[in-house]
């Protein structure tokens, strides 16, 4: 996107205005059974403003990205808050709102790949796959890259340029087997532009391996049993756990709506050897998956303490929210596409590592399950979940069983994570699309946990 | 909105110029105005403009696209070059291809403009009817919108389609809270040509805004057992868009549908009947021509328990060598049966009515489980109460083949028309 000298539109916000300009820029190859099937490249840019006037919203964007349009989707987004207010006449005062400023670019500093090379780079993937993997009847390779650059001006005198970009590869592997065929998938990448992310194909070889020999596990697996029991959840399983099941209960619109969180602030909502957090862009001295250093309404993004040892500490807030409760915003409000308003979002979600070796908490576990991967998951406004397990294996007497096929688990989290017995020292990230009207990506992160869990089967 | 139809013949020179031995440019522009509700009260009136311009190239067999969202001509030819570098950077397929000439077209359904005005005063309404009726429910999110599209599919075998069409759509998130005791949050979607009437007379709306406030107090249901499950039309949406996601092109060249080998097989109870109909008068939703550049016509997936056609796009076609699909799936339409609501709820012995279905993505092998929300427990021919922490878990195969009854009674949300079916054998497992 053309760098535009974004400060000079500063005299057209009256009132309380965001003004972002954006693009975003993806780029997408997929590969299966060995034949080049999607090479596609899109880029969505445009301009967009959000104008409050008390109390009531007014929002406008357009792709164009010249003077005429931005002057146009001002002025539109002032009009559309000025006659809902005349509508509504609610009255409330403007925001007390603190500039910041800043630029964040995370743009490779490396030579540009071109597109014959990263076709290159997923056939060799492919080639390793399919020479090596013999007992496969079907293989997927998608590679996509996404850079979404920002640069925002709001009337409070915020000024920000960011690009983030991410990487992402997903191989899905099938193996046919008596009941149909099973597959497994992983996700490769994370933050970073691809000649930063996939420098080698050989890199990866490792983690395929991997996943293949659980697959061939999987393809003999066996039902769980029913019922409650004791389980020890891997990191990706108590990051998405993380975000669903509690992250979404505790963001300030739905708890104005009426989630469970709304009557538990201050008290013991899981093990005192809980802490969740809300990182805005660094967690233990580490760039988060996705880095926010201030939100696109311009406020300065800090960490979100959400349950400390257990007890519930705060909500994510939105300018909005944070007036209404009295605290101060913390940077929650992102927009995904340039033609989204800011919504309350969280940021890179994750249980904090604990004191317990992964080894020993599953040596304690004399009958039960140690689940590794999830394939999506819900959560309700009462914090009851569900995830799909796509790989899990049994525990008998401490030692690692026969693997399982997929499953479900559920549960209440306000009350499952008072369960929690044990929290593994090490963690580790990934990069979820999470939908709450407008799809984000999110950082969902954690160790491993040990708990007890409601386990479907037969 | 500055639709023009001499960018898309443009664009299809341009590719051709390029030196493509075929050319496809999809284009749309759309508008889209929409009303808010936060928490039960009208926050936010957006109104945006987009526009979508997908360009595709093939030669000698080798395809790639690039979409951006301008239509001035330096970046139109900027994207022309990208595809160009692309399709030199991709890899012989004989599969690729365009669809062939047909005669040229315009269509038109719904109305273009919005009514802010009237999006206003139903909302206004709807929000005064919900808090003095149900005073103990919430309007976690509301979104009122009209959305107006004008689309364009042009490629080198001088296919030349239009279509103009308009229209508005309701989404309600919700829940129910009385003291600290909440309900599951509900959601429900209607598309409707105009707003001709209040929101809580459409279809269904006012039926689940009534059972989330009886669902603040739950029931754990005690033990497990097999046995027939009521799914409302609601939620039987969700297991169509299960059913036809193995019809697909994906599926199908990979191997991987439950479905593959089953064209002209029973593979549900005879009393099933399932339509696709994107040029139905009955819905409001619907499309005239498909991505692929084909006109559509209605079709019947499933007649009579018989899988009648995959759901296959023209790439798909030529890579399994089976007949590519008259539509793209959606706009769903299942046939009425023969017993009333009240009768299929008389006839269970043991069983639930599943309002809402939370599950995992099903296996490959169509084994699926999740989590029963906003549901409740039937015994005796009674609906007792609703549940909580209720798994459901079965065979997506096996179950469609143990129908016992399908409702007289069909629900028509703009989207999609669906009765309520009773499947037999499902597990059903309480705390």
């Amino acid at each position: 996107m053309k760098r535009l000298d974004i400060g000079r539109f500063s005299n057209l916000l009256t009132g309380y205005t965001e003004l972002r300009l954006q693009e975003t820029r993806s780029n997408g190859i997929s590969m299966v059974d060995g034949t080049l099937m999607g090479n596609a490249k899109s880029v969505s840019s445009g301009v967009s403003a959000r104008s409050y006037k008390h109390g009531s919203w007014g929002f406008a964007s357009s792709p164009e990205i010249d003077h005429e349009a931005i002057k146009h989707v001002i002025k539109a987004s002032s009009e559309n808050a000025l006659l809902l207010d005349r509508y509504e006449k609610k009255g409330e005062p403007d925001f007390q709102t603190v500039a910041a400023a800043g630029e964040w670019d995370f743009t490779t500093n490396r030579s540009l790949v071109s597109q014959k090379d990263r076709v290159g780079f997923v056939k060799d993937i492919d080639d390793y796959i399919s020479k090596k993997f013999t007992k496969l009847s079907s293989r997927t390779i998608s590679l996509g890259s996404t850079d979404i650059e920002k640069q925002l001006l709001t009337s409070a005198g915020s000024k920000v340029f960011s690009m983030t970009p991410r990487s992402m590869m997903y191989v899905i592997q099938t193996v046919d087997s008596d009941s149909g065929p099973v597959e497994l998938y992983t996700v490769l990448g994370g933050l970073g532009q691809f000649e930063d992310v996939f420098i080698k194909p050989s890199s990866y070889f490792e983690k395929l391996d991997e996943i293949y020999e659980h697959l061939l596990n999987k393809a003999e697996g066996v039902f769980p049993k029913a019922g409650i029991r004791q389980c020890v959840l891997d990191a990706d399983i108590a990051g998405i756990l993380a975000h669903e099941a509690i992250g979404h209960t505790t963001e300030a619109d739905l708890v104005r709506g009426g989630s469970i969180a709304a009557d538990r602030m201050g008290q013991m909502v899981a093990s005192p050897l809980i802490t969740l957090t809300d990182f805005a862009h660094t967690c233990m001295g580490e760039t988060c998956p996705v880095p926010v250093h201030i939100d696109d309404e311009g406020t300065l993004a800090e960490d979100v303490t959400i349950i400390e040892d257990g007890v519930l500490k705060s909500y994510m807030h939105n300018r909005e929210s944070a007036l209404e409760f009295g605290v101060k915003p913390a940077g929650n409000a992102r927009g995904n596409k340039f033609s989204d308003e800011p919504l309350i979002r969280m940021r890179n979600t994750a249980i904090l590592p604990g004191t317990s070796k992964l080894q020993d908490m599953i040596q304690s576990v004399e009958d039960g399950y140690y689940l590794l991967q999830s394939s999506n998951g819900q959560a309700d406004s009462t914090s009851e979940f569900m995830f799909g397990v796509v790989l899990g294996y049994e525990i008998k007497n401490g030692k690692i069983g026969r693997a399982l096929k997929d499953v479900t688990i559920s549960g209440i989290a306000f009350d499952m994570m008072k369960t929690v017995t044990a929290v593994s020292d090490n963690m580790s990230w990934k990069v979820g699309m999470c939908g709450k009207k407008q799809p984000i990506s999110v950082g969902m992160g954690g160790p491993a946990i040990q708990c007890s869990i409601n386990i479907g089967g037969k | 909105m500055a639709a023009d139809k001499k960018v898309p013949e443009f664009c299809v020179k341009a590719l051709l110029d390029a030196g493509m031995d075929q050319a496809v440019c999809n284009l749309a522009f759309t508008r889209k105005t929409e009303l808010n509700v936060e928490a039960g009260n009208i926050s936010l009136l957006r109104t945006t403009d987009d526009v979508s311009l997908s360009l595709t190239g093939i030669k000698e067999m080798k395809k790639a696209s690039s979409s951006i969202n301008k239509i001035d001509e330096e970046s139109i030819k900027k994207s022309v070059q990208e595809v160009v570098e692309f399709v030199n950077a991709s890899e012989t397929d004989p599969a690729n291809g365009i669809a062939e000439l047909q005669p040229p077209e315009s269509f038109t359904k719904g109305s273009e403009k919005p009514d802010v005005d009237l999006m206003y005063k139903r909302m206004k309404s709807f929000l005064a009817y919900t808090t003095k009726k149900y005073p103990t429910l919430t309007l976690e999110q509301v979104i009122l919108d009209h959305s107006a599209q004008h689309r364009y599919y042009n490629n080198s075998n001088e296919v030349d389609f239009k279509s103009v069409r308009g229209g508005y759509s309701i989404m309600l998130m919700f829940i129910s809270k009385k003291g600290t005791d909440i309900s599951s949050f509900n959601y429900i979607v209607v598309a409707m040509n105009d707003l001709s009437d209040e929101l809580y007379n459409y279809d269904g709306i006012d039926r689940l805004l009534a059972q989330s406030v009886q669902q603040v107090t739950t029931e754990n249901m005690q033990g497990n057992f097999v046995g027939d499950v009521i799914i409302t039309p609601e939620c039987m949406g969700s297991f169509v868009s299960i059913i036809t996601s193995y019809l697909g092109d994906y599926p199908l060249i990979t191997g991987t549908s439950i479905y593959k080998d089953s064209l002209d097989k029973l593979i549900a109870d005879e009393k099933f009947t399932l339509h696709s109909t994107p040029i139905s008068k009955e819905l409001t939703t619907g499309y005239f021509f498909t991505g692929d550049g084909y006109k559509v016509k209605n079709s019947t997936i499933i007649d009579n328990g018989v899988l009648k056609t995959f759901l296959l796009g023209l790439y798909g076609s030529r890579k399994t060598g089976l007949e590519k699909a008259v539509n793209s799936g959606g706009c769903y339409v299942v046939d009425q049966g023969d017993s009333s609501f009240e009768e299929m709820v008389k006839s269970v012995k043991k069983g639930i009515l599943l309002c809402r279905f939370s599950g995992g993505n099903p296996s490959s092998n169509g084994d699926f489980s999740g989590v029963a929300k906003n549901s409740y427990y039937i015994e005796n021919g009674k609906i007792m109460y609703p549940i909580t922490e209720t798994m459901v878990s079965g065979n997506l195969k096996e179950m469609m083949k143990n129908i016992k009854s399908i409702s007289s009674e069909r629900v028509n949300n703009g989207n999609s028309i669906l009765p309520w079916i009773t499947f037999s054998g499902v597990s059903v497992s309480g705390k």
